[in-house]
């Protein structure tokens, strides 16, 4: 959908999401590293067989063509300015104040490349009083106020133990992009599109960053599920093979989903079969008017977590399927790897590299059909590093006899 | 027939693109809230009777539950339009038909096979109107032998690892806060919208998203299932360690305000951080990476010894100047008072007709050029149905009225 589109792609490990997520839309996508390659190479965790190469790169990277360049070098910048010519995104996630330094900062370029739509992706955002600190994938979890709410409340709140935040401000850095492109096709001109990974992780609180200035109380942190106003709502339960997440509870929005799990505990003989009379998407009014008896709702969830607890997980979802309740296994690694779900879409793909190494991926995000037919998915190797020099500065018109010379002067 | 003349339009890069938004809870109405806020004319339908569970989660105005008291419904639905439909009721079908004529883009959250039930799903729409663009987001996708499993984003957490992969080694998955897989979603799913809408244009063609956004968050942990997949070991949680920061953690700090309890985050990338905190702490200065890993239980000792006695804002401020990341383990009281939120405007008030003035987060980017904004608070239930049946649709009163009595608006 987005062939018509070329991406400069001069992120390193803090945005390389942005720019695979245009490829996979179809965008023509050019990674630059500079010649020594990029610092995301060197991001943990590694291959198995070759152990000098970076999966994290690998799996931000597949879909994309790659160049090198050393921008500050002044025939690295010339030849970067020449593809920028051809370019309509900018993508960088530099450290704050550094494509200045190299002279290819927004305001050069868009007097340069009015058309250019130039998108910055750093911890914080580019101006401000916190612009210039040193950012993390934990210290942005800490500042956008989602790690407080994480973990046993008896510990340090934690993070996700595959790091997330670049992750979602790249997300962020794609959509805006985007919408700079809709304006330009109005106005003709590109824009800076700043994004910061502290206002990207506050998506990840269900809205309670807003909390304090709505007069609510602050989230507590709470193993397994969600604490507020002092009421603790666990959604993790024990299996015999692991954990399931379930969601029983009164209401009007979810009572109907505890009814089906009281069906179920009449089938198997757990439950006395007058509970059916129960509608739990009514219950609580009723308790609260004392037309219902407070305490048959803890009795059921007692009774469903001991019922849960003698069965698999695996048992657990076909339970769930023919019931229609709102539970799930907790997946694992391997449980992912081995998907029957993930299988049938297609999910994990074997790609081959330019070097006849056979690696499996995840595929695209997203499955688009066009007028109906399904759309062929971008399964490009990630490229090796300066494997398209010659393809993309050629189309450039740069000479063999200067590419040779670029190269040997360590500009490429 | 009254006269049509439409819904105010929008001003932005979107202005006069109309979206028709079925999608509930989080994941989906935090796509059309983005297309809002920069011009898109986004009509939110709404079930009458099952009640969107973002409506009954907080937080709350002044902490009282209440369907129209979410800040969450709020946030996600601010700047659109807001109409109740009952869609097993034939007479609402009908209008939802016309409103398909209208939209440019339908986004739905439907468990997959739903719309099909009521012969409301992508093919019949498409026969509607043949350049569509449909987003169709559920957890699993719209095929596959689970595509019928029903959940929130809290059940997506457990489908798309994040439940597992956040605890501590010693204990059971402590899991992310709320519905995780609600969170990347829709970044994959706007980003993919605007390409269909600017295919479209180009080339008149309709174009179907099939979202499972189990899939999307997938592509935040890519790395860790990649890793197994192609032959190394299987990543179990690991609390707060890092493969190649250490020290890397949450340390207390001595609370101020009259707080409970107070925590910084530190994360030492490289041996010349370490230099800068070894000094501080009084730990030898020349240790590797691997040495830091062999003694960091020491090292954090040391560590919280000293962040113990320090508030978090000094500790922040300290390590920052030092050329560490630091920050502080925000509260949502912090957040409203971050001067660097603050300077990015991300928290607007607006007038709100129930309480006064209402909160709710600004885009997730800033634009030079033509910044986004919501330009009216979430729509209260059915607060616009009458103007779009009247101004979209052209009905009359009478026909109105009998919409109301066939039971398809309540």
């Amino acid at each position: 959908m987005l062939s018509p589109y070329r991406v400069i792609d001069l992120t390193d490990e803090r945005g390389v999401l942005a720019g695979q997520m245009l490829a996979d839309l179809g965008a023509d996508v050019i990674q630059v590293e500079p010649p020594s390659g990029s610092s995301g190479r060197g991001v943990a965790p590694f291959f198995a067989e070759y152990p000098d190469e970076s999966i994290y790169w690998a799996a931000y990277t597949r879909g994309k063509r790659g160049i090198t360049c050393d921008p500050a070098d002044p025939r690295g910048r010339d030849v970067l300015l020449r593809l920028l010519e051809t370019a309509d995104f900018l993508i960088e996630s530099s450290d704050v104040g550094r494509m200045a330094e190299l002279g290819l900062d927004y305001a050069t370029l868009h007097e340069r490349f009015p058309g250019l739509i130039y998108t910055s992706i750093s911890a914080f955002g580019q101006t401000g009083p916190k612009a210039d600190y040193v950012g993390s994938d934990l210290a942005i979890w800490a500042s956008g106020t989602p790690l407080l709410m994480t973990g046993d409340d008896d510990r340090a709140p934690i993070r996700v133990s595959q790091p997330q935040s670049w992750g979602h401000a790249s997300g962020d850095a794609a959509g805006g992009s985007m919408l700079a492109l809709h304006a330009r096709h109005r106005s003709g001109r590109g824009q800076h599109v700043d994004v910061s990974g502290q206002v990207s992780v506050a998506q990840a609180t269900l809205g309670q960053v807003l909390a304090y200035q709505l007069g609510a109380s602050e989230p507590e942190r709470f193993a397994g599920g969600v604490k507020q106003r002092g009421i603790g709502f666990r959604v993790s339960a024990e299996v015999q093979n692991g954990h399931i997440v379930l969601n029983m509870a009164p209401g009007p929005a979810v009572g109907h989903f505890a009814n089906h799990a009281v069906q179920w505990l009449v089938d198997i003989g757990a439950a006395d079969p007058s509970l059916l009379e129960e509608n739990f998407r009514t219950y609580a009014d009723r308790v609260a008017t004392g037309d219902a008896d407070p305490e048959i709702f803890p009795q059921i969830q007692q009774i469903m977590t001991n019922e849960v607890a003698k069965r698999t997980k695996e048992e657990m979802l076909e339970i769930s399927i023919e019931y229609d309740l709102l539970l799930v296994p907790v997946l694992t690694v391997v449980d992912l790897a081995e998907s029957g779900q993930l299988e049938a879409r297609e999910f994990w793909r074997e790609i081959e590299d330019d070097e006849g190494r056979w690696v499996t991926y995840p595929g695209p995000p997203l499955k688009i059909f066009l007028d109906g037919e399904q759309r062929a998915n971008n399964y490009r190797p990630p490229p090796m590093l300066g494997q398209h020099n010659d393809e993309i500065y050629g189309e450039l018109g740069i000479t063999h006899e200067e590419l040779t010379a670029l190269r040997s002067d360590g500009v490429i | 027939m009254t006269t049509q003349h439409g819904l105010p339009e929008g001003d932005g890069p979107l202005a006069g693109v109309r979206v028709l938004d079925l999608s509930w809870i989080v994941a989906g109405p935090t796509v059309g809230r983005a297309l809002a806020d920069y011009g898109a004319t986004v009509i939110r339908v709404e079930s009458p009777i099952r009640v969107d569970t973002a409506r009954v989660v907080g937080p709350f105005h002044g902490d009282l539950p209440g369907v129209e008291n979410s800040g969450l419904y709020g946030n996600v639905n601010a700047g659109k339009w807001g109409l109740t439909l009952s869609l097993n009721v034939p007479e609402a079908q009908d209008i939802f038909k016309r409103l398909v004529q209208w939209a440019d883009i339908v986004s739905e959250s439907f468990t997959a096979g739903i719309l099909a039930r009521w012969d409301l799903h992508y093919p019949r729409l498409r026969e509607l109107k043949p350049d569509l663009i449909m987003l169709s987001s559920t957890l699993l996708g719209q095929t596959g032998p689970y595509n019928q499993v029903s959940g929130f984003g809290s059940q997506g957490a457990g489908m798309s690892g994040v439940q597992y992969l956040t605890g501590w080694p010693d204990r059971a998955p402590a899991g992310p806060f709320g519905p995780y897989t609600d969170y990347p979603a829709p970044r994959f799913a706007l980003t993919a919208l605007l390409a269909a809408l600017d295919h479209r244009n180009r080339t008149g063609e309709g174009v179907f998203i099939d979202q499972a956004q189990a899939e999307g968050t997938l592509q935040l942990l890519a790395p860790a299932v990649m890793d197994y997949l192609n032959g190394g070991p299987a990543l179990v949680a690991r609390g707060n360690d890092d493969p190649q920061m250490c020290p890397h953690g949450v340390y207390p700090c001595s609370p101020t305000d009259g707080r409970a309890e107070s925590w910084i985050a530190i994360a030492v990338a490289s041996d010349e951080q370490w230099r800068s905190l070894a000094g501080l702490i009084d730990m030898e200065a020349s240790l590797s990476f691997d040495e830091r890993r062999q003694q960091q239980a020491e090292i954090e000792d040391a560590l919280i010894a000293w962040t113990a006695q320090r508030s978090a804002d000094e500790v922040e401020t300290m390590l920052q100047s030092k050329g560490i990341s630091a920050h502080r383990l925000a509260t949502t009281e912090d957040a409203a008072n971050d001067p660097q939120l603050a300077h990015r405007n991300h928290f607007q008030r607006l007038p709100h007709s129930l309480h006064g003035e209402t909160v709710l987060e600004g885009p997730r980017y800033l634009h030079s050029e033509t910044p986004g904004a919501p330009a009216r608070p979430a729509p209260q239930y059915g607060e616009h149905n009458e103007q779009i049946l009247k101004d979209v649709l052209g009905l009359s009163d009478t026909e109105i009225e009998d919409l109301a009595a066939s039971g398809a608006l309540s």
